[in-house]
């Protein structure tokens, strides 16, 4: 733990013992949905599949990057992740990102991408209004992770045809905003 | 539709088995369900069991969230 760090944000008046329990549903939900977009991408099959299989590795990752990225914040806060792999999938912060009944259906496997990525933007957006201006170091993290999710909403969103998104899916290294939080990448 | 007293409400907090309900804007709702309302409690912030009516306005979602859970009747004065 890092005692100091943590005195700080407390005396800047967050709820430290709140912000942790958050910060460890949301590295469950990003575990979790690791895993799970493993299975979705491996089913994302044949020509419309194909299209879509690219981004959701980016996604996989990047989201995979993102629980690497916590796990620091948490035990410098005091934290600690769950002792059994089970409570993972029990606490996440989302829902699972189970494959669709028709794991054939691209559509419904979109669905599924687009909701848990919603989940994350609404729940990075949340940590980012209770530090913002507290705790300086969970914010800049939690909000270089909301970036990233963001994209990921995004590149979902057009694939359903709900508008353009703006940009490229993700070409070069993984994570161009949250890679600082993590030196191994 | 059935009226539900602050006292029903409060003793469906999710605990002990029990079930799982919100109100928000005079509508009382089943969250027994939900897989983000475990436990009675939602994203470390709220209980189960309460009036989230102003808690709704800083919530990163709308009504529509609760809306796709059963209404069990409308939250007494």
């Amino acid at each position: 733990m890092a005692k100091v760090a943590r005195e700080m944000v407390e005396k800047a008046g967050v709820n430290v013992d709140q912000l942790v329990e958050l910060l460890v549903k949301n590295a469950a939900a990003e575990l979790t949905t690791f895993y799970y977009y493993t299975i979705l991408r491996a089913n994302l099959i044949g020509f419309e599949g194909e299209g879509l299989k690219e981004i959701a590795e980016a996604a996989r990752i990047e989201d995979r990057n993102h629980f690497e990225a916590l796990v620091p914040r948490i035990y410098e806060l005091g934290g600690e992740l769950p002792r059994d792999m089970k409570d993972f999938h029990d606490i996440s912060a989302c829902r699972p990102a189970y494959l669709p009944d028709n794991p054939r259906d691209v559509k419904a496997v979109l669905n599924v991408l687009v909701e848990a990525e919603r989940c994350a933007v609404r729940g990075y957006t949340q940590i980012c209004h209770m530090t913002a201006g507290k705790d300086h170091r969970t914010y800049e993290l939690s909000l270089a992770i909301l970036n990233e999710e963001v994209e990921h909403e995004s590149w979902f969103s057009e694939f359903l045809g709900e508008g353009p998104s703006g940009h490229f899916m993700r070409r070069g290294p993984t994570s161009p905003f949250v890679s600082k939080f993590m030196p191994s990448l | 539709m059935r009226t539900i007293t602050r006292k029903d409400l409060a003793a469906a907090d999710g605990q002990n088995g029990v079930r799982i309900w919100v109100a928000c804007r005079g509508l009382v709702y089943d969250l027994t369900d939900s897989f983000l309302w475990k436990g009675g409690k939602h994203w470390v912030l709220h209980r189960a069991g309460e009036d989230l009516t102003a808690a709704l306005d800083e919530a990163p979602h709308g009504v529509d969230f609760l809306e796709r859970f059963p209404v069990v009747g409308r939250l007494a004065d």
